[in-house]
This record gives structure tokens, C-alpha cells and sequence, in this order.
């Protein structure tokens, strides 16, 4: 049995390694903060990104409109019936074919189902709404989809990971797989896992979304920056959520 | 929602007691400074003072200048003395005041 | 800004280069490492700032534990804790205790009003710190006597800046 196993794991690693990911040895980018950091990132008379998420349960408790119901209408008991819907995203939407992240899906239902105008990539209402979604899924652990309608978005995600951009010619797996844990100036070069976003960052001194990160990684190679809710970031999104499947989603996260 | 507080603090505390408030705070602190884009700069807009009182009377004051960090966190202490408010009370830069309150139960 | 060549980032007589206190850091070694100061040592500019807020007087050294990282994560929040050895009575109580970086755009950073009802002489905060420098603590005891106590803290950049 035991030699089984490692049979397995040497089978395992000759498969997955060149594809360049071990992919049980992802760890979450808390785990590269400072122990004080960590620590305050759950306490809620700490981490700043605590505030969004109070303000997104209003804002899912409460109508949008007079003529239009509230979030919590249609999903009653959020914390028991959205627990863990975090852990499912990006996914493929049926109806569309489109891939969606957890801020999509959140002006989906507004536009389509609330008639109101969407929110905005960015805006501190839909950074609110994605925090206080993501917060109830805290603790659980990422189970994206990544075969069947997903595994064309999760190989475009893998390709782009693995693609060397940019006027300093690297690719994402370059640093956040073959120098993970190693000093980029003040920073610690991370697997690249977004289980905490939206995150409070110290840099920003502010929450921000994973393609908000993303949009700071491309300016670091010097890449082309691409729109928040690009194509490309979706799939690049869902490419390091299938990375990191097992980790416990973190939201709201504290970052360097 | 540019401004908002949590305070924490135990909600009872024995008589003479030393108990720890710790308040975080939701704001931009705005150093100012930068150029609003039409020839001009961006006015400082951060929160300059703290006070608290307890029970009627000043127990704590915090002076901040750009210093201080955006969505500051501040902790300090008191001796319960008797069942009473603690009003906190943020004064920020154009003279806006915002104000909350937690209550002590002393035993 | 300070560049090398300004007097202001003049390495202080018998401290570190940054390279060792950034290496000295990360094996937690910066705070043993240092020599230590007495006040007649402390750089002029932050001598002036101190005695700007004890309107002339001389502090003492001492009496303060200031808790800061010898290395930020980032300048801008920078957990820092003060507690002064005081009684906190109505005869010996601290007044207040006030916090600065001598490099800051704007040195003063925060003031904090105590009283004999605070009990303890303890006060935590997040501070934006701008740069690599010496933070300085000065409280003003009920007595009329001033004591202080300062700490370097290594500030680095963030390598992944935002982009917006």
C-alpha cells in the first residue's frame, strides 16, 4: 500500500511538474505575511477590510430601490444557504457559456434581476457586496470547477500563467512557482493564491479586488495591464483558484 | 461610508478595574497634497482628534496628523469607575464631527 | 527627498549601514545589534523636534518601552505600541506622550492625552512611517520632567507597487 503510494506520487510529479504546478504544495499568500499580520487578518478590531464587509451585508439586506427587492429577498438565510458559494467561483455561467467571477455574478443578478444600473468593477459598493459574499465562505475550502465547460477558461488561464510577457520577459510561473518564497525588495514572492480577495493591502490602504493585484503584477513586468473583468483575468483568476483548490477561502484578507 | 468605528471593549468591568478600549476606524486620512486636476492641490482631510469621555468626564485624547495611518487603530485604557457611556467623539479637517458610543456596566 | 549626498541622511557616528540592518533584520537581530545611545548622541534635527514639544527641556532616557518593527512590511501601517512606567496617581501620571519621525514630510505624528484615570500608561497605534529613520517617543510626566526613548525602523518598498 505504502509503496503504492509513492509509486503514485513519483507518477504524480513526473505528470503534474512539467505541467508547472505541484499543486499540493500551494500555500495560501498569508502564509508569506508576517505572524502579525496573519493574526490580525481574522481579528475584526484589526484588519480594516472588515468595514466592506459589514457594508456589503447592508447592502444585501437592504432594496436598491423602492420598486426593487433586496438581495436577501431572493436569498434568504445568506449565512447558512451562501456559505461555501464563494468556494465554487469563477464558474461557467449555463445560460451564457461566459465565465464568471464572484464580482460578475454580483452584477448579473443586479442588472438582470434587480433592474438597476451595475455597480462597477472597483466601485466600493461591489468591492463591499464581493467581500461580505466571500467572508461567508471563510474557512471553507476552494472546489472550482476546472473540467467540462470550465477546462477551456482554466487552459487559456494556464497558458497566460505560463506565457513570458512583458518588456522584462517573464512569465507568472517563473516567480510564483520557481522563486516562491524568496525576496522581491520588501515582498515575499508568493504561489499566487487570491483566497483572501478582496483584500485590505497596506499598499493601497484600501480594499481592492484580485484583478486589481493582477493589474499591479502586469505593471511589475512591465505587461500590458489588462481592463478589471477582462477576459484574460477571468481565465488567469480561474486558472489560480484551480491552483489553489483545498486552501481555505480568506476573504476579507489583510496584504502587505 | 467613508467613516465608520468599531470599538472594542468588554462590556462589564469590576470597580477599579483596568480595562482596554480599542478602536479601529474606517477613513481615507487624506495627506491631501496631490493635484486635483485643475491647477490646484487636493486639500489634507484626515481625522485630527479623538476624544473620549466617560461617564461625563475626558478620559483620553488623540491629536493625529498625517502621521497617523490610513484607517487608524488606536488603543489606550481606563479604570472603571461607574456604570456610564463612553462617547467617542472624531473631529476631522472642515470641521465635520462624528460620534459614537459604548456603554460600561461596572460591578 | 534625502539623497547620499544630503546631510540629512549622514550615517550616524557608530550605527549601522542599511545593508546590515537590513540583514541584521531578518535574522532578528537589529535591536540587540545596536549600540546603545545616550541622548547627547541623538542627530541634531530630531533633537530640535524634541525639544520643540518640551518647550527647551532636556527629556531623560528611559521609562518608555516603545514596541515598533525594526523592519516595516509597509510604511504606511506600522504597528506601534508605548507603554510608560508610571503609577498613572493623581501625584505621578503621565500627561501625554507624543510620537516623532524626524524624515516624515510632517514629523509630528500623534499626540496622545492621558490622565491618572487611564490606569496604565499604554496606548497603541497604526503609524505611516516615509522612509527608513529614527522614531522618536517623548512623554510629559505630571511633574514637569520629560523622558523619551527612540528606535530604528527600516522601512523597504514594496516591490509590487500598484498600478492602479
Amino acid at each position: 500500500m505504502a509503496k503504492t503510494g509513492i509509486a503514485l506520487i513519483l507518477a504524480l510529479s513526473v505528470v503534474v511538474v512539467p505541467a508547472g504546478s505541484a499543486l499540493s504544495e500551494i500555500k495560501s499568500g498569508s502564509e508569506f505575511l508576517s505572524p502579525e499580520l496573519r493574526r490580525q487578518q481574522a481579528d475584526e478590531t484589526r484588519n480594516p477590510a472588515f468595514f466592506w464587509v459589514e457594508q456589503g451585508r447592508e447592502l444585501f439586506s437592504r432594496r436598491p430601490a423602492p420598486d426593487a427587492q433586496a438581495c436577501i429577498a431572493c436569498h434568504v438565510d445568506p449565512q447558512q444557504k451562501l456559505r461555501g458559494a464563494a468556494t465554487r467561483y469563477p464558474q461557467v455561467d449555463a445560460a451564457t457559456g461566459k465565465l464568471l467571477n464572484l464580482e460578475g455574478r454580483i452584477e448579473q443578478c443586479r442588472v438582470e434581476r434587480q433592474k438597476q444600473p451595475a455597480f462597477g468593477y472597483e466601485s466600493p459598493e461591489l468591492l463591499s457586496m464581493t467581500a461580505y459574499l466571500a467572508s461567508l465562505s471563510r474557512g471553507l475550502p476552494m472546489q472550482v470547477k476546472t473540467d467540462g465547460a470550465a477546462n477551456p477558461f482554466f487552459e487559456a488561464g494556464r497558458a497566460f500563467f505560463e506565457r513570458r510577457q512583458g518588456q522584462l520577459n517573464l512569465s507568472c510561473q517563473q516567480c510564483h512557482d520557481g522563486l516562491v518564497g524568496q525576496k522581491l525588495r520588501g515582498d515575499t514572492i508568493s504561489h499566487g493564491a487570491g483566497t483572501g480577495y478582496p483584500a485590505y493591502r497596506l499598499e493601497w490602504n484600501d480594499v481592492g479586488s484580485l484583478h486589481r493585484r493582477l493589474r499591479a503584477c502586469s505593471l511589475g513586468v512591465r505587461a500590458t495591464q489588462f481592463d478589471y473583468g477582462s477576459a484574460e483575468y477571468l481565465a488567469l483568476e480561474l486558472y489560480l483558484a484551480g491552483r489553489a483548490k483545498g486552501l481555505p477561502v480568506e476573504t476579507p484578507g489583510l496584504r502587505r | 461610508m467613508s467613516f465608520n468605528a468599531r470599538i472594542t471593549m468588554p462590556a462589564q468591568a469590576k470597580a477599579g478595574e483596568i480595562v482596554e478600549i480599542r478602536v479601529l476606524t474606517r477613513h481615507v486620512m487624506d495627506r491631501g497634497g496631490q493635484s486635483d486636476g485643475k491647477g490646484g492641490t487636493v486639500p489634507r482631510k484626515i481625522l485630527n482628534r479623538l476624544t473620549a469621555t466617560y461617564a461625563g468626564e475626558p478620559i483620553f485624547r488623540f491629536d493625529m496628523h498625517t502621521g497617523v495611518s490610513a484607517n487608524p487603530f488606536v488603543s489606550f485604557t481606563t479604570r472603571a469607575v461607574a456604570t456610564g457611556d463612553i462617547v467617542f467623539e472624531w473631529r476631522e479637517d472642515g470641521g465635520a464631527t462624528y460620534t459614537r458610543t459604548a456603554r460600561l456596566t461596572v460591578t | 527627498m534625502s539623497s547620499a549626498i544630503s546631510p540629512r541622511s549622514r550615517r550616524p557616528e557608530g550605527g549601522l549601514d542599511r545593508r546590515s540592518l537590513v540583514a541584521g533584520a531578518a535574522v532578528g537581530l537589529v535591536v540587540a545589534g545596536l549600540p546603545g545611545r545616550a541622548a547627547s548622541e541623538t542627530a541634531p534635527d530630531l533633537a530640535q523636534l524634541i525639544a520643540r514639544v518640551t518647550e527647551g527641556v532636556a527629556p531623560e532616557r528611559g521609562r518608555i518601552t516603545l514596541s515598533i518593527p525594526a523592519l516595516a512590511e509597509n510604511g504606511n501601517s506600522v504597528d506601534t505600541k508605548i507603554a510608560v512606567d508610571s503609577p498613572m496617581t493623581e501625584a505621578d501620571h503621565v500627561r501625554w506622550i507624543h510620537l516623532i519621525a524626524e524624515k516624515n514630510p510632517f514629523p509630528d505624528m500623534a499626540r496622545f492625552h492621558l490622565g491618572p484615570r487611564a490606569g496604565r500608561a499604554e496606548v497603541a497605534t497604526t503609524l505611516r512611517i516615509a522612509q527608513s529613520q529614527k522614531v522618536a517617543v517623548v512623554a510629559a510626566l505630571s511633574d514637569g520632567r520629560f523622558v523619551m526613548t527612540d528606535a530604528d525602523i527600516v522601512v523597504t518598498l514594496s516591490a509590487c507597487i500598484d498600478g492602479g
